[in-house]
């Protein structure tokens, strides 16, 4: 039965968009798998209505206390202005980190320099290196240099990345060599070749970088708990925090509102980068 | 090349703008630049968070020349942690929010250059009678908390939120059972949980419940007289040695494990988990709650929005030993050392307003934590605030109802944390894995003396 | 004793690392293994073997030592072999830039600046750390030499030596075997299925290794925790996403919204997710305890038991995770070269096949980054998964790493003992990515053309 299905499935790698009458298998599929992943989602929309009491009385039917709930989330916790610090420092982060990672990859193909390998082998290395453990280090370093409480604090650590590096590389690595070369031909400097004709040809790898940065920064923090305390500058994660308050109990209907709506920027910002991500962020794509 | 640093350059610019001082810690208090007074505290629900604010608001109103601003955490634990590194930063806010079990560490706490990080409010306060208008109440905080928070004869910290831990029965379910009042003793929980459990609609889950908190140990020492810490529970000198396996810590953890084991405690899986026992309670699922008092009004009220009668009683105690007291639990304010004048009026002011005896008894009435002046108990008494609602008067009464013993006071020590910490993962292995209650408690005792020994290294 | 034991490891080790083929060269390879152990036991100031050390802790500090001298060899013999071996791409391609040789380093040095001062820095202090006693709140600190690191294993000394020496001895033996037998014969094809048993053996070394005597389990129930947490998330992520992106893959009505909403999840945060988690499966107030109850089952309490407690934990991380794989997954599937799947389809070849022969490799690439990123999400992020939904329960049995380090580092605000399992956990993961790396390196080839 299983191997019958790959067969459909791979039959429809082979011959996309040629094989309609057999869709409604794949739409029954695909109804399913949404149903699954989509439950906790439409689950918390349901709770986000209701008050404590209808949570606890189990009620399949939406609550009354929607407009309460949106005044606690908009007006009590600010999520309105969280949102937008986060959105800020995503983006920062997003330009600097892609403007870095496509220096970087410009180092690593197009140039040949004594002690390469090892310099790839330090970047490639801290993409293990997390940033959870040594949270205490940096928050002294970060604490020392004055940038607590500042959007260059929660920016610049995180400015650059081995993720960037190594991706950007991958894909100039799989670019025909002749572009180099004609370009040198030409006389233009290593810039001039990135920005006219490598950038060109990597939207869909920024494209893609940036969805995974914009969903990184979102989603962070234990960073912005150590070195933002002024609640102006927070982000949108610690406002999530607030309304989960552990001691005193947790109103659900206010803290699901709130996670539903801080869902919708990075969902955004994945359905405006789609096509460019989708239409061929190839690795390896030449080979 | 000059693209990169152009973009560079910018970015510096965005963030250099983006990150703003904060600044107002000037001398000159005027009402164009008013003083900023930074207050973090424990509480992030709309009630206790809101109560505050608004008080905040008020005391901003009467005093323009200063500004009040409140920060809320969503736990203690949390309060804790972004203190202790706002110190190791070097710049805590003006007023902080501990919660007892900190006490220890909070005095001991230094900065970089071994200066105390926070200053003795009696101290500064300086006996007045009143500052910048705000009659002072701090000598007329009630003796439960006073035993606790007094070190060296003065309170180093404004006493705010306390609490003890109360019990709160389903008088619904004990009724239809034949049980007329809440048990008092052990033996009589037993007994009433045998008779509940046999009701043909027993509750869902079990008998009891109450969170797998270290409070709850150490409100079981000091009800049989025992204590936690050495120097007479860390009051006469500083604490070095801890009690975790004493007879009375075992006798208590044994009768919870034997609880577990008959079905009638029910463990909701997760330490600390407050919002877990206090919701089986309020679905009655389970006939009684113990709790801390601090929720005595907001569990009554929804007792009555589901139509059952919530009924407060002392927390059950050993009867096979003499009663010797319940202690309290909370928290207290601190203030930084090294203000300017200004400031440290401002923070004292805002500190004995808060607790004056109106705000004091609004504080009461909305949460359940007791009354934390005398005269706030007067006013109450004289509103006739406690015939209406009895269960509010039970937290107060528990913990005048024994003699003051170093015991029944509570435990000053370093690392407290941790070391409950070190209890409530030892009795979850005990409830959820059936080990050795003797033997468990035996390594939790290692472990924790270990952390005391940690502590006092580096702070003795 | 020990400082004797800690000289011959050392020389031992630098000169086979660097290579033994003159003595010249094993001579040259001694002494860099003696200058490794040199630099790490000094700025330890030899406390390892101090009268009133543990004897785990002198165990240790001769294995450090060890471990510093092969450093020494094995990195300067690549630093001098490094021309030959330049990322097997770049140094040979034609088209490099021939400029003054500044240029790289003025492109790369922002990036270089940014992870040594906020990522080496940090993590040098971390190691710093992890010797010492220290605590938030008092500026003071106590020398603690290696014993935040020995508190974590078993005290003996000789296990502690013996059960690494028996892995790598394990996995040499294999790997020597399976060099010297022809291949193509059955003894070297039974060296090669036994070759992925070295990473079995560290694991079990390791496993031996920690004390099982503080807390709820001790070390050992925590190292086990995360192997099982985090195993069991990476296989499920991986597995069903890919499943999920053969499904999504190709045209068909209505697709970007089938594919918006399956990728959803992604744009949640680990402790959100934790949150919703919890809410469902809650016995007294999730919708499945109501579910059940009215179908009149009893619902049971996922955190009374481990199994259960863990399952629900790797169900929410998966559920978060499954988004981003199948975003890399389908990416990825664009690149499988259509020509061939038609032409092996005509050939007969079945689905599986086709799979493994031409989708597999295609996907190599893809499929390792993925296995990095997820293998460091189920390491680091699934904490906030971990701290709303089980807090460790029940007694620690979803504890996992990450989560014991922020509870003795931050809540408990031990940061010696912190900084120490911080360190442990760091070493882990840059073995088993290197690991993944050797293993993959046959099959996946990252460097192009």
């Amino acid at each position: 039965m299983r191997v019958r299905e790959q067969d459909n499935l791979t039959m429809n790698v082979g011959k996309v968009g040629i094989v309609r009458g057999r869709d409604w298998p794949r739409h029954v599929s695909l109804l399913l798998a949404i149903a699954v992943v989509v439950f906790p989602l439409a689950y918390a929309a349901l709770i986000s209505t209701q008050s404590n009491t209808q949570i606890n009385n189990f009620q399949l039917t939406p609550g009354s206390s929607l407009g309460t709930h949106f005044d606690q989330v908009w007006n009590g916790a600010n999520l309105g202005r969280l949102m937008w610090n986060s959105v800020v420092q995503a983006v920062l982060i997003t330009v600097i980190k892609t403007v870095l990672s496509l220096l970087a990859g410009l180092a690593f193909v197009y140039f040949s320099f004594r002690g390469k390998w090892i310099v790839f082998f330090l970047v490639l290395i801290t993409l293990m290196m997390p940033t959870e453990v040594m949270i205490l280090a940096m928050f002294r370093l970060v604490s020392d240099l004055g940038l607590k409480n500042s959007m260059a604090g929660l920016v610049i650590p995180f400015a650059a990345s081995a993720t960037g590096a190594f991706l950007f590389r991958q894909h100039f690595a799989n670019l025909p060599k002749d572009l180099s070369e004609a370009a040198q031909i030409d006389g233009a400097s290593p810039l001039q070749f990135l920005f006219k004709i490598l950038i060109p040809l990597s939207w869909n790898v920024i494209g893609a970088l940036a969805v995974i940065q914009f969903v990184f920064v979102w989603n962070m923090y234990l960073w912005p708990v150590l070195i933002v305390s002024d609640p102006n500058s927070q982000v949108v994660q610690q406002g999530l925090e607030r309304l989960k308050s552990t001691d005193t109990g947790i109103t659900y209907g206010p803290l699901m509102l709130a996670a539903l709506l801080a869902s919708l920027p990075p969902a955004l910002v994945f359905i405006a980068l789609q096509k460019p991500f989708m239409s061929g962020f190839a690795v390896s794509a030449d080979k | 090349m000059k693209r990169i640093f152009g973009l560079l350059t910018a970015f510096a610019l965005i963030a250099s703008a983006c990150g703003g001082s904060d600044d107002g810690g000037g001398d000159a208090a005027t009402a164009d630049n008013p003083v900023t007074i930074d207050m973090w505290i424990a509480f992030s629900d709309d009630a206790r968070k809101g109560f505050t604010e608004e008080k905040a608001a008020e005391f901003n109103t009467a005093h323009p020349e200063y500004n009040v601003v409140v920060q809320s955490f969503d736990s203690y634990n949390t309060v804790f942690e972004q203190a202790a590194l706002a110190i190791d930063d070097g710049n805590p806010p003006e007023l902080i929010h501990f919660f007892e079990a900190a006490t220890q560490q909070a005095l001991d706490a230094k900065d970089k250059d071994g200066n105390a990080i926070f200053a003795s409010v009696t101290e500064a306060i300086d006996g007045r009678d009143e500052i910048l208008g705000e009659p002072v109440v701090i000598d007329d905080v009630v003796s439960a908390a006073t035993k606790y928070y007094t070190i060296d004869n003065q309170l180093y910290s404004m006493p705010w939120n306390t609490s003890t831990t109360t019990m709160f029965s389903n008088m619904g379910i004990l009724e239809a059972a034949g049980i007329s009042d809440p048990p008092d003793t052990w033996a009589e929980v037993e007994a009433a949980c045998d008779a509940i459990m046999a009701l043909p609609d027993a509750p869902s889950e079990g008998c009891i419940t109450w969170p797998n908190h270290g409070w709850f140990f150490e409100q079981a020492l000091g009800q049989a007289g025992a204590d936690l810490a050495n120097n007479e529970n860390g009051r006469a000198d500083r604490a070095t040695e801890v009690f975790l396996n004493s007879d009375a810590a075992l006798d208590y953890v044994q009768w919870w494990s034997d609880l577990e084991d008959a079905g009638h405690y029910v463990y909701t899986g997760t330490q600390r988990d407050w919002a877990g026992t206090a919701s089986a309670f309020n679905a009655g699922n389970v006939a009684m709650l113990v709790y801390s008092s601090s929720d005595t009004t907001v569990l009554t009220d929804t007792g009555k929005e589901n139509s059952v009668d919530v009924r407060s009683s002392f927390m059950p105690h050993n009867g096979d030993a003499a009663y010797a007291g319940n202690l309290i639990g909370g928290a207290t304010i601190w203030m930084t050392s090294g203000l300017s004048t200004a400031e440290q009026d401002g923070a004292l002011a805002f500190l004995n307003f808060f607790s004056n005896p109106k705000n004091a008894g609004d504080w009461h009435k909305l949460t359940g934590y007791i009354p934390i002046t005398n005269a706030a108990v007067a006013q109450l008494e004289s509103e006739g605030w406690y015939t209406e609602s009895p269960n509010s008067l039970v937290a107060s009464d528990q913990l005048n109802a024994a003699a003051d013993t170093p015991a029944s006071t509570g435990a000053l020590l370093g690392n407290f944390v941790s070391i409950r910490d070190v209890v409530t993962l030892a009795i979850e292995d005990i409830l959820v894995n059936d080990v050795d209650v003797t033997e468990r408690m035996g390594s939790a005792q290692s472990e924790a003396q270990t952390l005391l020994d940690d502590y006092n290294e580096l702070n003795g | 004793m020990g400082i004797v034991a800690s000289i011959i490891v050392a020389a031992l080790l630098g000169a086979l690392s660097f290579g033994y083929k003159s003595v010249r060269e094993g001579a040259m390879g001694a002494a860099l293994g003696l200058l490794g152990g040199s630099v790490i036991l000094g700025s330890l100031r030899l406390c390892t073997f101090a009268a009133d050390a543990a004897s785990t802790e002198a165990v240790l500090g001769i294995g450090l030592a060890g471990a510093f001298a092969w450093m020494f060899g094995a990195g300067t013999r690549a630093v001098l072999g490094q021309r030959s071996a330049d990322l097997g791409s770049g140094e040979n391609r034609s088209g490099t830039y021939k400029l003054g040789w500044y240029w790289p380093w003025l492109l790369l040095s922002p990036t270089l600046l940014i992870l040594i001062l906020f990522l080496y820095l940090p993590a040098f202090q971390t190691f710093t750390l992890s010797t010492k006693l220290a605590n938030l709140t008092s500026p003071r600190t106590a020398d603690r030499c290696l014993s935040n690191f020995s508190d974590l294993m078993v005290e003996s000394p000789t296990r502690i030596a013996m059960l690494p020496l028996v892995a790598i001895a394990m996995i040499w033996g294999v790997a020597l075997w399976s060099k010297r037998s022809t291949p193509g014969t059955r003894s070297h094809s039974i060296a090669k299925t036994l070759q992925p048993m070295g990473i079995l053996a560290v694991v079990f070394a390791f496993y031996f290794m920690f004390e099982t005597e503080s807390g709820t389990g001790g070390y050992r129930l925590i190292y086990l925790n995360t192997i099982i947490i985090s195993l069991s998330i990476v296989a499920l992520a991986m597995t069903v996403g890919l499943a999920m992106a053969y499904l999504a893959f190709g045209r068909i009505r209505g697709i970007t919204v089938y594919r918006t909403l399956l990728i959803w999840p992604y744009a949640i945060s680990p402790p959100v997710a934790g949150i919703l988690f919890f809410m469902m499966f809650n016995a007294t107030a999730g919708i499945f305890a109501f579910l059940a109850d009215k179908i009149g089952i009893e619902f049971p309490n996922y955190t009374a038991s481990a199994g259960m407690a863990r399952g629900v934990i790797v169900l929410a991380s998966v559920w978060k995770l499954l988004g981003y794989n199948l975003l890399f997954f389908l990416a990825g599937l664009q690149t499988v070269p259509r020509a061939q799947i038609e032409a092996a389809t005509l050939d007969g070849a079945n689905a599986w096949q086709r799979f493994r022969l031409i989708v597999m490799p295609a996907l190599g690439p893809i499929a390792f980054f993925l296995l990095v990123t997820n293998l460091t999400y189920s390491f680091f992020e699934v904490y906030g998964t971990v701290d709303l939904l089980t807090k460790g329960a029940p007694a620690s049995s979803t504890s996992v790493a990450i989560y014991e380090i922020i509870r003795v580092g931050v809540n408990n605000q031990n940061i010696g003992k912190g900084a120490a399992q911080s360190v442990l956990l760091f070493l882990a993961v840059i073995g088993l990515t290197a690991w993944q790396f050797r293993q993959s390196e046959g099959r996946v080839s990252y460097a192009g053309s």
